[in-house]
């Protein structure tokens, strides 16, 4: 043989693997480059900052009375104790630097140091320790998202005074704090307990959480039948003739079709035609299930069309009805395809936005949904939400959130790898 | 021979694929408790007539078939006919070895399983190893029966679809070209399988080895283009074809 034309021969695979080689490592850096940057800002997200305050909870505001009658003392005016120990704070640090003079500008500004609503965690610190009444606490509450941000280096304070959310003063205030040990940084349980909130620091996840489980809850139970019996009876059952060929299409049409028209479509049949409650999972899952539908049906009919066909001809051979041979034969050997079909829509689902937009399930919520009829978001909805929020306190929170979505989206691969490889049966 | 009741007859049957036609004009008697060998070049239509005995070709939608076939006094295209009560009386075996992705045991117990033929564990249990005897499988795999049917080898696993083919007790048991997939001492084992299962069933076997239906068959039936060309006792097609046609195939001048 030519050596010239063989040499060329080993070049030009050589070239391939090359070019092979650079689209993968471009791939694997566009990745870590999009988790890398997701983690980086997310992770501070999980962390919240807590500012111990001495209170003074005195028993003429709460329980004038002392009757430990835990209904008054609920009412009592918890933002009057809360605002006189924060000012305690404002008037050491003048001690300190001997300052005489309160403004209420000053006032106001060292206010926004606490989270708005520090006076309910004093509240719920006292009606759990009924016997601190009349006495002076430590109590741990929320700093401000301004304080946080500062604290995590998030906000620039090389720019000049009146271009940034924070001023000298609050600075100097905040370095006092930290000085004396009143600040403390913690595991942001709040985000993890709570739902959306308008204030960055009380903002949690767990209604998008709750929200999107419903919606997935709704979806699956919908879809996963009613996708693998159209598959099976499609695949093993249906007449091959024009009506059926007119359906297959249609289906793998419905695949292609953007997601935001099945929400047009879900708006129209179950909101005003049925009249669903609005925004919740019910009419979400719904929706969703119509759009996994098509991508259900067709993986379970490639999985299984992929079942060979001696195992058909074994059974009915031995006189098993078609029925039988596709239960007792086909079906258990396409599972693994269908399940990790199944999973892959749903995962899909999970993270889908469009449709749900039609439904009114991008919305602010602030409470966990306890039904699938209940007003909800979900988890992307969230995503988006706080993405658009201009504070500085949401844009951690927004790639935190993004994070748990991702976790979950990675579960649910992963799920799907793992059956697989447990049912998959060779013959 | 007119005197003995066959146990299959077929009579003008003509099979199309389409507008092919793959069988023209067959008429023969299968006689009951012996082997009748089918062969032929490919393409000759022998495996489409083995499966129009137990309607086996009614997963392809295109094939029309006209003609009869009875099954003693059956005809097994007529309409009232139920499909599945044929195949538990005409039994099969294929070409490729292809037990179920189960035990060997569940291989073995699935027919007599969905026909009822058991009333308990212990029926079920005796008719496994019965049909698994009969297959001479039983000594090699009686230590693991619930291991999975595709785990032993190519020729045990074609003599696990022989045990599971006779484990419903079938009349007729249809091969199509048992062997093919499976090595020579795998394959003795198999012919002499069929030696022995002939006292109690009527096997039909399609083959392309010509030794092979010499050794097992009573009867060889040569096919070409879909006609059947010659049909008789094995000793008298192998050694005195009556057609040039048979002579010239089994001399390997074509085919």
């Amino acid at each position: 043989m030519n050596k010239e034309f063989l040499n060329k021969r080993y070049k030009k695979e050589k070239r391939f693997i090359l070019i092979g080689r650079v689209a993968v490592s471009l791939t694997i850096i566009f990745l870590v480059i999009l988790l890398g940057s997701i983690l980086l800002r997310g992770i501070s997200g999980f962390y919240t900052t807590n500012i111990f305050l001495t209170t003074n909870l005195s028993q003429e505001i709460i329980d004038p009375e002392n009757k430990k009658n835990v209904e008054e003392i609920y009412k009592s005016s918890w933002r009057k104790i809360a605002r006189n120990s924060i000012y305690d704070v404002l008037s050491a640090f003048n001690k300190s630097k001997n300052i005489d003079k309160i403004s209420r500008k000053d006032k106001r500004d060292f206010l926004k140091l606490f989270s708005r609503s520090s006076e309910f965690y004093i509240r719920d610190f006292t009606l759990e320790n009924l016997d601190s009444i009349g006495k002076e606490v430590k109590i741990s509450i929320p700093s401000s998202s301004l304080v946080d941000q500062f604290l995590k280096g998030k906000i620039n304070i090389a720019v000049n005074e009146d271009d940034r959310p924070i001023n000298d003063k609050q600075i100097s205030w905040i370095n006092f704090m930290v000085e004396n040990k009143m600040i403390e940084r913690k595991f942001n349980i709040n985000f993890f307990y709570k739902g959306d909130s308008r204030n960055a620091e009380e903002a949690g996840i767990l209604g998008a959480i709750v929200g999107s489980f419903f919606v997935i809850l709704v979806a699956i139970i919908v879809a996963f039948p009613v996708g693998v019996m159209s598959a099976i009876y499609l695949e093993e059952f249906a007449p091959k003739n024009k009506i059926t060929n007119i359906i297959e299409v249609n289906i793998n049409n419905l695949a292609a079709v953007p997601s935001i028209v099945f929400g047009l479509l879900g708006l129209a049949i179950f909101l005003n035609f049925f009249g669903l409650p609005r925004s919740s999972p019910l009419a979400g899952g719904l929706v969703l299930a119509l759009m996994t539908l098509p991508t259900i049906i067709i993986s379970s009919r490639v999985a299984i069309k992929s079942v060979p066909p001696s195992i058909r001809e074994a059974a009915m051979g031995i006189g098993a009805s078609k029925m039988q041979s596709v239960f007792h034969h086909v079906i258990p050997l396409a599972v693994p395809g269908i399940l990790t079909g199944t999973i892959i829509g749903m995962a899909r689902a999970l993270g889908e936005t469009a449709p749900l937009l039609m439904m009114g399930m991008v919305a602010f919520i602030v409470d966990v949904p306890q039904s699938i009829t209940d007003p909800s978001t979900v988890l992307p909805a969230q995503i988006f939400l706080w993405s658009d929020q201009p504070e500085r306190g949401f844009e951690e929170k927004t790639a935190a959130a993004t994070i748990i979505l991702l976790v979950f989206l990675l579960t649910m691969n992963a799920l799907a790898v793992f059956l697989r490889y447990k049912y998959e049966r060779k013959w | 021979m007119s005197d003995i009741k066959p146990k299959i007859s077929v009579s003008n049957l003509n099979v199309f694929y389409g507008s092919k036609q793959a069988i023209f004009d067959i008429n023969m008697s299968i006689n009951s408790k012996e082997v009748t060998a089918f062969i032929g070049p490919s393409g000759c239509g022998k495996s489409t007539l083995l499966r129009c005995f137990n309607r086996m070709n009614d997963l392809i939608d295109i094939c029309k078939i006209n003609g009869s076939i009875k099954l003693d006094d059956l005809e097994v295209y007529s309409k009232k006919i139920d499909i599945v009560r044929l195949r538990t009386r005409v039994g099969m075996v294929f070409q490729k070895p292809n037990p179920f992705p189960k035990s060997i045991y569940d291989n073995v117990a699935y027919g007599p399983k969905i026909h009822g033929l058991c009333k308990d564990v212990s029926e079920l249990d005796g008719i496994v190893e019965k049909s698994l005897q009969s297959a001479g499988l039983w000594e090699e795999v009686k230590d693991r029966l619930h291991e999975p049917g595709t785990g032993i080898s190519g020729g045990q696993q074609q003599r696990l679809c022989i045990a599971r083919a006779i484990a419903t007790n079938p009349e007729v048991i249809l091969m199509d070209e048992p062997c093919s997939a499976l090595d020579p001492i795998a394959t003795a084992k198999v012919e002499e399988l069929i030696d022995s299962l002939k006292k109690n069933f009527t096997i039909i076997i399609v083959t392309h080895n010509m030794q092979q239906a010499a050794r097992v068959s009573q009867k060889t039936a040569f096919f070409h283009l879909g006609a059947l060309i010659e049909f008789g006792n094995t000793d008298k097609v192998f050694t005195s074809p009556e057609k040039e046609k048979t002579s010239d195939y089994i001399t390997g001048r074509f085919g």
